[in-house]
């Protein structure tokens, strides 16, 4: 299988340990992909509130560079990128790549037999990403997601439910008091969830969740490494984790 | 002001039942209450009025679009007033000037710091960033669509 991995602009920014375990898991699977060094920011809401041409004609020459699968890291440059690549793709009668998210690439792709280590017992909360429910698209039930809680199983792990779990962060909120006060609100709920870290395939949630919460804010791509025996240095995730580890 | 909200991608606001079903899934509302979707699109279809309230408030959850019985998307009457009020010569919040800044500079939202330059050497990652003439296709087309 051939892909192209878009990892967009925060992940490659900020946080390498994010791209390194994408980049693990991709090979342990056995997936070649490719990385357009030209490809630009899927310019999210910023712009798309105020300058629709500006979006599309960005993503459409991003939709160039692609090969016919892309895979997102992060969920917002999802929903960026799926939404702009269907209207350019009627519009001009041009055919767009098919764009998946991490996590629906995953459930789609993950077999067992990769996996090295098990965490059973390893309780993970997971933010669900707005972008990717919303609008619904039909990949997740949109009030009740199942696809990253379904990987986390399939990898080992216990995913955990809690109240507020569909509640936004505010990672994307321009105003600085709504941005506070909604990342406040759900850091305390993930922290009454009782688990042990939180999973999450945006960028912009782990940004906003890293900030405040006193758990450790992973992406799915870093619990899937290390199921696959990546190094957990290289990939970010914390010693207060791996006492959990067990042999499958 | 209709076809002005229309022009700029507000959907289908006039079959809004002022149910409050948009309201009722408003975090912000929760812990803002002068935001309040439905309000919002009250005052544009029966006061024919352009709101008071600041469309920069919402967080984009997009619970709003899910939850509406009316396929109203208020979100997109949110982001169509955004854009007036710019075109109004209303100040963008610092948060989107500086994202926007920095995809004309470089291409991408974000840029590198020295620590996570020195990791991603470390960990074997590749070189950040666009070419030259892959930054001047984006300049431009930034610079044609206005921005």
């Amino acid at each position: 299988m051939s892909i192209t991995l878009y990892l967009g602009c925060v992940i490659k920014a900020l946080y390498p340990e994010v791209e390194k375990a994408i980049k693990e898991v991709l090979e342990r699977m056995g997936v070649n992909f490719e990385e357009p060094k030209d490809a630009s920011c899927c310019a999210p809401l910023g712009f798309f509130s105020l300058n629709r041409d500006a979006w599309l004609r960005l993503n459409e020459r991003n939709m160039r560079l692609f090969q016919d699968t892309v895979v997102t890291a992060c969920d917002d440059c999802f929903a960026s990128l799926n939404d702009a690549f269907k209207i350019v793709s009627e519009n001009k009668g041009i055919k767009a790549p098919e764009v998946k998210p991490f996590g629906k690439f995953m459930l789609e792709n993950l077999e067992n037999r990769g996996l090295r280590f098990s965490f059973k017992g390893l309780r993970c909360t997971v933010q669900h990403s707005c972008h990717f429910l919303r609008p619904a698209r039909g990949m997740d039930d949109a009030e009740n997601p199942r696809v990253v809680k379904s990987v986390l199983e399939k990898l080992g792990y216990l995913p955990v439910s809690y109240d507020g779990e569909l509640d936004c962060c505010g990672g994307l909120a321009f105003e600085e008091r709504v941005r506070e006060m909604l990342a406040r609100r759900k850091a305390e709920a993930l922290e009454k969830s009782g688990a042990d870290c939180v999973v999450s395939t945006c960028s912009h949630c782990m940004r906003q969740l890293r900030a405040v919460s006193r758990l450790p804010i992973l992406h799915l791509a870093q619990l899937s490494a290390l199921s696959m025996g990546a190094n957990p240095e290289e990939i970010g995730v914390p010693d207060m984790l791996l006492r959990r580890m067990v042999k499958p | 002001m209709i076809n002005r909200l229309r022009e700029r991608g507000a959907g289908n606001f006039l079959k809004c039942i002022q149910c409050g079903s948009c309201t009722s899934a408003c975090i912000v509302n929760v812990v803002e209450e002068e935001f309040n979707p439905r309000k919002i699109i009250g005052s544009i279809v029966r006061f024919n009025k352009f709101p008071d309230q600041d469309p920069w408030l919402c967080s984009a959850c997009l619970l709003c679009v899910e939850r509406c019985p009316q396929g109203v998307n208020p979100f997109s009457i949110i982001v169509s007033l955004r854009t007036i009020r710019y075109e109004n010569g209303n100040a963008l919040p610092n948060k989107v000037i500086e994202l926007i800044e920095q995809v004309k500079k470089t291409g991408l939202a974000f840029s590198l710091s020295k620590e996570v330059e020195e990791k991603r050497k470390l960990l074997g990652l590749p070189g950040f960033g666009l070419s030259e003439e892959g930054l001047s296709e984006v300049r431009r087309i930034l610079l044609e669509a206005g921005v």
